[in-house]
């Protein structure tokens, strides 16, 4: 089995959220991934990524942030793995709003969780796990 | 991303053009909420949006906010597949309604 593999470091700001996107959707089109997926997954990205720099690198006063993005590519499954030095953050013990949280008309709602609940949903597995000082998500995204 | 405001008689158009990230929603909000603040049917149009993250729903939660605050229109046109997918899955789509095109749209309000 072939298993491609490519990499890139992103600095921690907001606007590297574009250049994100356009990593992921590149890797995506070069490896096969097909356009549907490829968005779904670079959204499920953009959402964690700005997480980690709004909370995990800015309001926790860490400067000089960076992201580091793998993407790689086999037969079956594509995946995004992005490591950071913020503070620990788990997305999968945020609480994501269930089916009546979601029916609850706008003018009521509050808006929390939804980026969070993009990101796990728009993808066919999420882990995380956090090592050697590093918080590391994975996106994975079955190829057929 | 840019936004270009224009009005048809008293609905104000808003033309969003580029990608709604953490971003590119900061950059504009200001200047949207003013406009916004002081309108009271209000097209959102979405046809050159070519990527929308939970930035952008916050966007559209605070438009729909404010003008069903002052019982008026918020109505969406030119919405692609994908933008459409993730109003489904957050439970937006129920709140909005969305014309193919921007004329449907203005003949609508």
């Amino acid at each position: 089995m072939n298993t491609t593999t490519v990499s890139g470091t992103f600095t921690a700001t907001l606007d590297s959220l574009g250049s994100i996107r356009k990593f992921i959707s590149d890797s995506g089109r070069t490896l096969g991934l097909d356009s549907g997926k490829t968005y779904k997954l670079s959204l499920a990205v953009d959402e964690i990524a700005t997480n980690i720099i709004n909370h995990g690198y800015t309001e926790s006063g860490i400067k000089n942030g960076r992201i580091d993005i793998t993407v790689s590519s086999d037969d079956k499954v594509f995946s995004v793995t992005l490591e950071d030095t913020a503070v620990p953050f788990n997305p999968l013990e945020s609480k994501i709003p269930d089916e009546a949280a979601l029916s609850i008309p706008l003018e009521q709602r509050t808006i929390g969780g939804l980026g969070i609940m993009l990101a796990r949903e728009n993808v066919d597995e999420f882990r995380y796990h956090f090592s050697k000082g590093k918080n590391i998500n994975t996106f994975c995204v079955n190829l057929k | 991303m840019n936004v270009i405001y224009t009005t048809a008689g008293n609905i104000l158009i808003i033309a969003i053009e580029g990608s709604i990230d953490s971003n590119t929603a900061g950059d504009i909000q200001v200047n949207l909420y003013e406009r916004v603040a002081e309108a009271t049917n209000v097209l959102l149009d979405l046809s050159e949006v070519d990527f929308v993250s939970s930035a952008g729903l916050r966007m559209l939660l605070l438009i729909y906010r404010q003008i069903k605050s002052r019982n008026g229109k918020v109505i969406l046109s030119g919405v692609s597949d994908e933008i459409k997918d993730i109003m489904a899955l957050t439970g937006f789509i129920n709140f909005f309604e969305i014309f193919q095109n921007k004329a449907d749209a203005l003949n609508s309000f």
